[in-house]
């Protein structure tokens, strides 16, 4: 007899409120979502921490809008036999911001060098293969997504 | 989330952080994280090794403890493991050039208390 087939519904959905206790339920959704969904761990690792840091983005300089707006989440997952990509997108009602157009900051050469700021996009950046942002509808729309191979 | 720390003689110490060093995770241990290392110890390890995940805010905590350690002529240095996304984190900040990351703890106090 075949085991029972399970259909995924095409994508996860998430809507938080934006605030730091939320972020935790956030990361523990996506882990379980990229688990469901077979995401191999070390990229649902790096999609965990580039949502920290947009969220703590969101939440920091997002204004009184994205903070009284529920933030949408989003992860959508493409896979076959030899490769896949899972893609999070996070939706906030706040200032438009792009993080595309963030020129790259050189890395602190020493303590003194090393800003408070600006640390959570290096690690968007470094985390993520492919980044997208649109603003729709008085919203921002950022995905972050990684790549990967089966061997 | 947890932080405990343990004194081995006059000149060192061990502080171990476990759970997660996210926005809440930090929130919840970054001001004893900061007394800890603001105590006048000559060398102070931070054992990351048991830490699940590193975000932005925690590398911050950990910048503004090792400036405090340093500015008290200290030396501070960390414990990571180094296949995990704590590495991740550190490397791509760039912070592991600045802050010494050892895997194991006795290579760290070494470098601390020389």
């Amino acid at each position: 007899m075949l085991p029972p087939l399970i259909v995924l519904p095409p994508f996860d959905e998430l809507s938080i409120n934006a605030s730091g206790a939320e972020v935790r339920r956030a990361s523990e959704w996506l882990e379980s979502a990229c688990q469901q969904r077979e995401v191999p761990q070390a990229m649902a690792e790096r999609l965990v921490l580039s949502l920290n840091e947009v969220l703590a983005n969101v939440i920091r300089h997002g204004g009184a809008n994205a903070l009284s707006s529920p933030v949408g989440l989003k992860l959508e997952v493409v896979a076959d036999a030899k490769s896949g990509k899972a893609g999070v997108t996070v939706s906030d009602a706040g200032i438009a911001f792009n993080p595309l157009s963030v020129a790259e900051k050189p890395l602190p050469k020493t303590l003194d060098e090393a800003a408070p700021g600006g640390l959570g996009l290096v690690m968007i950046r470094r985390f993520s293969d492919w980044l997208d942002y649109r603003h729709e509808e008085g919203r921002n729309h950022l995905t972050f997504g990684t790549r990967w191979k089966v061997q | 989330m947890s932080i405990s720390h343990t004194d081995v003689g006059d000149d060192l110490r061990r502080i171990a952080i476990t759970g997660r060093l996210d926005l809440p995770g930090t929130d919840s241990v970054a001001e004893q994280l900061q007394e800890l290392t603001a105590a006048p110890k000559k060398g102070v390890v931070v054992d990351l090794s048991r830490l699940k995940y590193l975000a932005s805010i925690g590398i911050r905590a950990l910048i503004t403890s090792a400036k405090t350690v340093q500015q008290r002529g200290g030396k501070m240095a960390l414990v990571v493991h180094g296949d995990s996304t704590v590495m991740m984190s550190l490397e791509a900040t760039g912070v592991n050039e600045l802050i010494p990351v050892f895997k194991n703890i006795a290579d760290a106090e070494k470098s601390v208390t020389a």
